[in-house]
């Protein structure tokens, strides 16, 4: 309700005043996870936007949250934190319930999927990428849509320039469309080594950050091996 | 004890005995299902549904921010020798396509098999969870669940949600001894049909358009497999929204079967040569 | 456009129903059948949105069962028809209402032939003959002009019949013919039509 004032009396009118709850943001930023024959690593831009605003340069959003797993979600940044906050808190009661077993990526990626889909109704704006080693120690990627509904892969980029590394993700990765020089038939799929897949990644996020406006400033990789989980650093443009 | 007791510890609650007493009825949680899914929650707000249509639906919203996997072409139908399933597997979300590797055909349990059409994460999440249920059944029972209760399961709890926002088209099918080879239709609106032959998605006429003019129930298993993928190719060939590759299954009395997965691009050349068909396409 | 046709005649009531079952553009069944037998002589059928009409049928077929066994009594057509606008009308005051057309077709006490309409508004009508949805506009001057009081059920199909053909010749999708049903003192039974 609302009171109006005109030149000759308070006129009281009632109309409803409408307020769209919108409780979601994007703050920009991309991901990329790669999975090799025995590591994985899971990647991000530090920019940290809201509309055409740089709110921070290095603002990291790829976690090692524990028993060698690797957990980005990228989209609204209260979603994300929320969510892996929320992961975390379900991490230390399954220790806490099974003699510190380690959880594997199967369960954690199963875990992942109740938690998004419990807000179904009101969902996490992220776009989730888990990265680890299966139970044979070969690298695993899972992707995950934002109520839920996940695979795993091979490699898979998320995030505002999803549409600029994905492609070249699929030639470069699964050899999507290549041909064998020698025999003209298909490239045989094979597994990338460690330096190639970090040049890739590289690559991958120097290009998208010519060519995106939310992507820039700082490129972490978080790489997971047998040995256990270590970040390397990159800077980006910062313009 | 009466039989009044005991028929009233067995007797239905319609929902309406529940939403007259004026609660919110989005309590969702309180469906007497035995259920094994976490609470769900909804948005603190007078109309949570059109909360959900406005981020969500990108029929009525173009620039809502979260996309929702759509499109798809999915097909099943009954024969002699049991039933095949054959869908296609990209996900798109807008324009963009999401994924060309989706597994559309959910393995529910070793005997029944359920498709994806609608929602991905839906029909993920509650075929699964129809998974749990049907194990208990089992453990409850010592008999394995008929087709006709799986589906009726999983519809009903669909139908808990009505005007909710869920999106499913969906296809239930096992063999049975009592029952045989059963398919059933299941959607997000409650329905649930029983029939010989079904396609689902954006893809559906085009795939009708073959299987309908080629089946017979007396097709051998190779000439159904053929029939179910060259349906799926049709779509793929046809409908943008369906793509990546095809695949097949076969479900037999002692369980179903994986017939591989047949990468649309090469395929089409194959069935083209093999066929002399396809001729609005020049190679 | 599902077709639901009602007519009552002496001693018995038909009922009949499209076979065809929509969803969009694609016909998904051509052998549907909408209706429920709930007892002996009394038979419900049913259209609208599509969910809730399977949904409330089951509801209704179940409770009336339910209430044989407590009190160890059939319910007639009339109290079902009570029972079922009762129904409706609370589902309309709540926040989801079921959004379905109501036909029953019955013996009451399984002498006298019944026919009714209910809609999802709880509007109850007792009628001689009638039919829901776009069939109506068809239907209905046909039976103004042919319906007898009292006619024989060989008459009433005979009725049938030519509503079936006017239907089959106007309508402009194919409903994939119709599933009839009678009612009379041996209970509800299929007709070759």
């Amino acid at each position: 309700m609302s009171t109006l004032a005109s030149e000759y009396s308070n006129e009281v009118t009632h109309d409803v005043i409408e307020h769209r709850f919108n409780p979601y943001s994007d703050n920009g930023g991309t991901i990329l996870g790669i999975a090799g024959e025995d590591f994985a690593v899971l990647a991000g831009d530090t920019r940290h936007t809201t509309g055409y605003s740089i709110n921070s340069r290095y603002e990291p959003k790829v976690f090692n949250i524990g028993d060698d797993l690797l957990l980005t979600a990228n989209g609204f940044q209260a979603d994300g934190t929320a969510l892996i906050k929320n992961f975390k808190n379900q991490l230390i009661q399954y220790h806490f319930n099974n003699d510190n077993k380690k959880m594997s990526i199967e369960s954690s990626a199963r875990l992942i999927q109740h938690l998004l889909y419990g807000k179904r109704f009101f969902p996490y704006y992220v776009h989730t990428i888990l990265a680890g080693l299966d139970s044979e120690g070969k690298g695993s990627i899972y992707s995950f849509d934002p109520v839920g509904s996940y695979e795993r892969e091979q490699c898979r980029a998320g995030g505002a320039a999803a549409s600029l590394i994905m492609p070249f993700l699929d030639n470069q990765v699964n050899f999507k469309n290549q041909l064998d020089p020698e025999t003209g038939n298909k490239k045989q799929l094979k597994y990338l080594k460690l330096e190639e897949v970090v040049e890739l990644v590289r690559d991958a996020f120097s290009s998208a950050t010519e060519r995106h406006i939310h992507v820039g400033d700082g490129l972490e990789i978080l790489i997971v091996t047998k040995e256990g989980v270590r970040t390397e650093y990159y800077p980006l443009k910062r313009d | 004890m009466s039989i009044n007791d005991i028929s009233y510890r067995f007797s239905h609650k319609s929902q309406l005995d529940q939403n007259n007493n004026d609660e919110l009825p989005l309590n969702i949680n309180n469906f007497n299902l035995n259920s094994l899914a976490p609470s769900i929650s909804i948005p603190p707000i007078s109309q949570p549904t059109d909360f959900l249509r406005a981020h969500t639906d990108d029929d009525i919203n173009p620039d809502c921010n979260i996309k929702i996997a759509h499109g798809t072409t999915t097909l099943a139908f009954r024969f002699k020798e049991g039933i095949i399933v054959a869908v296609d597997s990209r996900a798109t979300a807008g324009n963009w396509i999401a994924s060309q590797t989706v597994k559309k055909v959910i393995e529910i349990n070793p005997m029944l098999l359920g498709t994806m059409a609608g929602g991905a994460a839906d029909c993920q999440y509650w075929e699964t969870w129809l998974g749990t249920q049907c194990r208990l059944h089992e453990l409850r029972n010592k008999e394995r669940i008929s087709v006709c209760a799986a589906s009726k399961i999983l519809s009903n709890l669909v139908y808990n949600y009505k005007g909710m926002g869920l999106s499913m088209g969906t296809m239930i099918c096992g063999f049975t001894p009592k029952e045989g080879p059963t398919i059933y239709y299941v959607d997000s609106d409650g329905t649930r049909l029983k029939g010989d032959l079904f396609c689902v998605g954006s893809g559906q006429t085009f795939a009708y358009g073959v299987l309908d003019s080629n089946y017979k129930w007396d097709l051998t298993v190779d000439e159904a497999l053929y029939l179910g993928k060259r349906s799926i190719l049709a779509a793929a060939h046809r409908d943008a929204f369906s793509g990546g590759s095809i695949n097949l299954f076969h479900v037999t009395e002692n369980g179903w079967v994986f017939h591989g997965n047949h990468d649309v691009g090469p395929l089409f050349w194959e069935i083209k040569e093999a066929e002399g068909s396809f001729n609005n396409v020049n190679s | 456009m599902d077709i639901i046709l009602g007519i009552r005649v002496k001693d018995s009531v038909i009922v009949a129903t499209s076979k065809a079952f929509t969803r969009g553009i694609s016909i998904l069944k051509d052998n549907d059948d909408k209706t429920r037998t709930l007892n002996q002589f009394n038979l419900l059928a049913f259209t609208g949105d599509s969910g809730d009409t399977t949904q409330f049928a089951e509801y209704i077929q179940a409770n009336i069962q339910l209430f044989s066994m407590r009190e160890n009594t059939e319910m007639d057509s009339k109290s079902i028809a009570s029972y079922i606008r009762q129904q409706l009308a609370s589902s309309l005051r709540s926040r989801k209402p079921y959004q379905v057309q109501i036909m029953l077709g019955g013996l009451n006490k399984g002498i006298e032939p019944f026919l009714t309409i209910i809609d999802y508004l709880g509007t109850r009508t007792d009628l001689p003959y009638c039919a829901h949805g776009y069939a109506a506009f068809y239907t209905m001057s046909l039976l103004d002009h042919h319906y007898k009081e009292n006619m024989s059920l060989e008459d009433g199909l005979r009725i049938l019949k030519l509503c079936h053909e006017e239907l089959d010749k106007r309508m402009p999708v194919d409903f994939k013919g119709l599933n009839v049903k009678v009612i009379d003192k041996d209970g509800v039974r299929d007709v070759e039509f």
